[in-house]
């Protein structure tokens, strides 16, 4: 298991770098702004472009950019023209000069905040609904929720948010009972950041939720049909039994594979339209700004922050297999 | 029904009202181009703080984006004035309701210009004092009072490329020396600020300008901007060493209030500045004890709708849009919704130099038949603005020379919502004898805004390019790229860039014309002249223009230059835009309409 573990991390940075050089080729082939203009205003001459391209190392050549990206990230030489070194040296933003890496660190809390959360309430909710959906098949109840989490997926999350600030918002609600836009931002404890997140998780949970609560209905369902379903209860077993020990953990395999993989894009910057309806600032509100704003060195380190996280989760979930199905085993 | 009819009114109101205090003019204003078009009624622009106002209280200012520099070296955005304008000393500032002439600020009074024209003196006050560092500058600062030195430093700096200034190498053309410092700044950027001979402080409080030439008007306009902040040399080198420069995130204030915390892209607090005492010499009254801009508000539906529905907060770097104006217009509690000019404009360029549209008749052709209402509808209607008939906006000087709101009298411009007859005319001059656009030519390019409101008015301006017969073929783009990789690169330019404006830099014609129209500016990257207009007669116009050291020939004589490149039509103008600013109920909100925003040296709490 060590050695599958260690072989799989030194994959993750060779995929990492092969992450990095997809961004750098999709910022240069598609068409983008340049950066420099954009910094230098609106009246600025040939010179003063230059001089802000120069300073945002863009005058290099695709390649060298490129080189000097990957020797920050991953090695501690320095680099050329700067003080600074790496390893994790993500550059600086060219919309601010902060440093790329000290802005996601500051963006991640709410954006774990913000998915920790959504996570609990979408299996809080998914789990139960997709059971008791699969053991009433095509019941009345079966075919009401199934119906519900089928409005929920096609709901976009944009919408969703917008329709659940107009209903439920403080600020701006029909009825005023949860904090609204922007209220993570002005609360100053724990409690009230706690608060201000209650929309955002419903909303970020509501059409993950409904997806999950169908993918385990239709689980449940192949499961219930195994023959090792059918000798549990000719045993004896209690139905409860049946269904929690035997069906659901069987059932729930590849829920943890999708779980790991959605948490990961969710840190990654993927809650970017929940982030920027409610106004949280996480890494999604980052992602958003940079974007707008061509600000690739912000790009980048998202994308690679996400990347990690996505390479990480996926082996704490092929971890985690082993333990849920004995009969998965790696070398 | 009761609430659309108070919307109607209310609508009907405004329009009346900008029609008629436009025709009036306003007496508050001297100078030959005092009239206004400003929204009235309900939604004037408040320009004063009540006698009564109240001192204290917080107010949070609500933002989708980020101000464009924290360094008031570099800032060039009129978000970015709000927070300098409550931070800084700018030799002279406009005052909430000055419109013609800037207000003295850090000076004691207006500048002198010798009689030749080419020497500005600046008399500055003594005793604006710096605040303290910020909580993560140089703790070892010990505050003094700022000097002409200081001022002298922070022009300099702003040729340095770490602090990217837009407009100084522009305006500032005709200082002596300048060229030479420009060249050292370059080839040092971290190697500190380089002396501008031109520039000298012969005491304390004395600042003088040496020119090459009579440009002083447009240097002193210049000078009204955050650019002639003081900054002292013995704090700022160590930040400014560095390429960018890091004194924006570590700056001292001379105003109010002083900047406590900046996060980028998410919040700017403002404190006040312990060491700012209001006095004879500085008009603002600083009422409010904390400034909070929250950032990052994209939907600016909601955010508009918290402004309204919340306490002490207002809009900051977006104009209310249609939906939020309508509901301040009809629920909303007087004051609450306030309707500006921008000082700025929005046209549709047609590029002079290629086939078809390097023929004045078919450009003329294409203005007469365009339904410039209808672009306007796009933008949420009358509320918007005027339609636009030539290209200085309300509310500025020169914009009475040049026709006011009728405009020049030039047919192709006189019915806002397009005339067919005129413009088969034009096509008819042109050669093409059916009235409309007929020949391999008459295939265009468009490169216009991927994103509501500026795809629908392409949209629009297509539909009607159409059916005057031409084939248009429309490449969609973020407005960035529009910019950077096609409008702005004559190179690259297409036939029609259809999401183009330009918002003034300071009350001067100069500021508005000499940039977008002047042939002579037509550069290869970073080009304003969109419809790259190049006229000789029009290029010498402007530069006598801003030769004109007298404020009312020179006013006529900015008038006179929109009047001609209007006649030659190098672009559909469609609209000098309002700024809708919002304000929850509690604020007592005071507009300056230099920068169409709220001025938060002058609001107050109710």
């Amino acid at each position: 298991m060590a050695r599958y573990i260690v072989r799989r991390m030194l994959w993750s940075v060779l995929l990492l770098i092969l992450v990095s050089a997809v961004v750098f080729i999709l910022f240069y082939v598609f068409p983008s702004a340049d950066p420099a203009q954009l910094r230098a205003g609106r009246q600025a001459n040939e010179d003063q472009i230059q001089a802000i391209r120069e300073s945002l190392g863009l005058d290099h050549s695709v390649l060298t950019q490129f080189w000097i990206y990957i020797k920050g990230v991953f090695t501690p030489l320095d680099l050329p023209g700067t003080d600074a070194h790496g390893p994790l040296y993500f550059g600086r933003s060219y919309q601010s000069n902060a440093d790329v890496f000290d802005v996601i660190k500051a963006d991640l809390p709410a954006t774990v905040m913000l998915v920790i959360g959504a996570v609990v309430i979408w299996l809080a909710i998914a789990i139960p609904v997709g059971i008791i959906s699969a053991i009433k098949s095509r019941s009345l109840l079966d075919r009401t929720t199934m119906i519900t989490t089928l409005a929920f997926i096609s709901a976009p999350v944009f919408w969703l948010g917008l329709v659940a600030l107009y209903l439920f918002a403080q600020d701006v609600g029909l009825i005023p009972i949860f904090p609204g836009i922007g209220s993570y931002a002005e609360a100053d404890s724990f409690a009230g950041k706690v608060g201000s997140m209650l929309l955002p998780w419903f909303v970020l949970a509501a059409a993950t939720a409904a997806i999950y609560a169908r993918y385990l209905r239709s689980q449940m369902i192949d499961v219930m049909g195994e023959d090792y379903i059918r000798t549990a209860r000719a045993k004896g077993l209690p139905e409860k039994r049946v269904i929690m020990k035997h069906a659901l953990r069987s059932a729930i395999t590849p829920i943890v594979t999708l779980l790991g993989l959605d948490v990961a894009v969710l840190l990654a910057g993927n809650a970017i339209l929940t982030e920027t309806v409610f106004n949280i600032p996480g890494v999604g509100a980052e992602t958003y700004n940079a974007i707008k704003r061509s600000d690739l060195p912000m790009i980048q380190g998202i994308t690679l922050f996400g990347a990690f996280f996505i390479v990480t989760l996926n082996l704490v979930v092929d971890i985690a297999y082993a333990y849920l199905d004995p009969r998965v085993r790696y070398e | 029904m009761r609430t659309r009819l108070r919307w109607l009114l209310a609508l009907g109101a405004i329009v009346a009202l900008a029609l008629t205090v436009s025709a009036c003019g306003d007496d508050s204003d001297s100078g030959s181009s005092s009239s206004s078009s400003s929204a009235g009624g309900d939604f004037a622009p408040p320009t004063e703080a009540p006698s009564d106002a109240k001192q204290g209280g917080d107010l949070t200012v609500i933002a989708a984006s980020d101000v464009d520099y924290i360094d008031p070296g570099a800032q060039y955005y009129q978000f970015s004035y709000m927070v300098s304008s409550a931070t800084q000393s700018n030799l002279e500032s406009y005052a909430p309701a000055d419109v013609e002439e800037a207000t003295p600020l850090l000076a004691t009074d207006h500048p002198t210009v010798s009689d030749d024209g080419k020497t500005i003196t600046y008399t500055l006050r003594d005793d604006v004092m710096y605040s303290p560092a910020p909580p993560d500058g140089d703790q070892s600062w010990k505050p003094r009072a700022a000097t002409a030195a200081d001022v002298k430093y922070a022009i300099e700096r702003s040729l340095l490329p770490g602090v990217p200034n837009g407009y100084v190498q522009t305006y500032l053309a005709g200082v002596e020396g300048i060229d030479k410092a420009v060249k050292e700044a370059q080839a040092n950027p971290t190697g500190g600020p380089p002396d501008i001979s031109g520039i000298t402080a012969p005491d304390d409080t004395t600042l003088e300008i040496k020119l090459t030439n009579t440009t002083s008007l447009g240097v002193i306009g210049a000078l009204t901007l955050p650019v002639s902040a003081p900054i002292p040399e013995e704090y700022a080198k160590q930040y400014d060493a560095e390429n960018p420069s890091t004194y924006g995130e570590h700056q001292l204030s001379t105003g109010p209030y002083m900047i406590e915390n900046y996060t980028p892209n998410k919040e700017i607090a403002l404190v006040r500045n312990p060491n700012w005492k209001a006095g004879e010499g500085d008009f603002r009254p600083a009422y409010l004890d904390n400034i909070t801009f929250q950032e990052g508000f994209a939907d600016t539906v909601s955010a508009g709708k918290k402004v309204l529905a919340g306490s002490a907060q207002v809009n900051g770097d977006f104009s209310a849009p249609p939906s939020v104006i309508k509901q301040a217009a009809t629920s909303g509690e007087e004051g609450q919704l306030t309707v500006t000019p921008s000082g700025g404009n929005r046209y549709i360029a047609l590029n002079t130099q290629e086939p078809p549209f390097d023929d004045i008749n078919i450009r003329k052709a294409v203005i007469a038949g365009t339904n410039r209402t209808d672009l306007r509808n796009t933008r949420g209607g009358e509320l918007v603005g005027p339609v636009a008939t030539h290209f200085l906006p309300p509310d500025f000087p020169g914009f009475e020379e040049a026709g006011g709101l009728e405009g020049t009298g030039l047919d192709f411009l006189s019915n806002p919502d397009g005339d067919a007859d005129v413009s088969a005319e034009y096509f008819k001059k042109a050669g093409m004898s059916s009235g409309k656009c007929e020949g391999s030519d008459c295939e265009i390019t468009m490169v216009g805004d991927d994103s509501p409101p500026g795809s629908d008015t392409a949209e629009v301006f297509k539909n009607q390019l159409e059916a005057m017969g031409f084939t248009v073929n429309f490449q969609k783009v973020t407005h960035d790229i529009m910019y950077t990789k096609f409008c702005s690169v004559p190179a690259n330019a297409p036939d029609v860039c259809p999401n183009v404006g330009w918002l003034k830099d300071f009350n001067d014609g100069q500021s508005m014309l000499d940039p977008t129209f002047n042939g002579q500016n037509v550069v290869p990257e970073n080009n304003s002249n969109w419809p790259q207009l190049n006229v000789p007669e029009i290029n010498k116009a402007i530069d006598d223009a801003a030769l004109i050291d007298n404020l009312d020939e020179r006013n006529q004589a900015w008038g006179d230059v929109d009047t001609q490149i209007t006649e030659q039509a190098p672009a559909v103008p469609w609209v000098w835009d309002n700024q809708a600013n919002i304000a929850s109920a509690d604020v007592a909100g005071v507009i300056n309409k230099f920068n169409a925003n709220w001025d938060l040296s002058f609001t107050s709490l109710k």
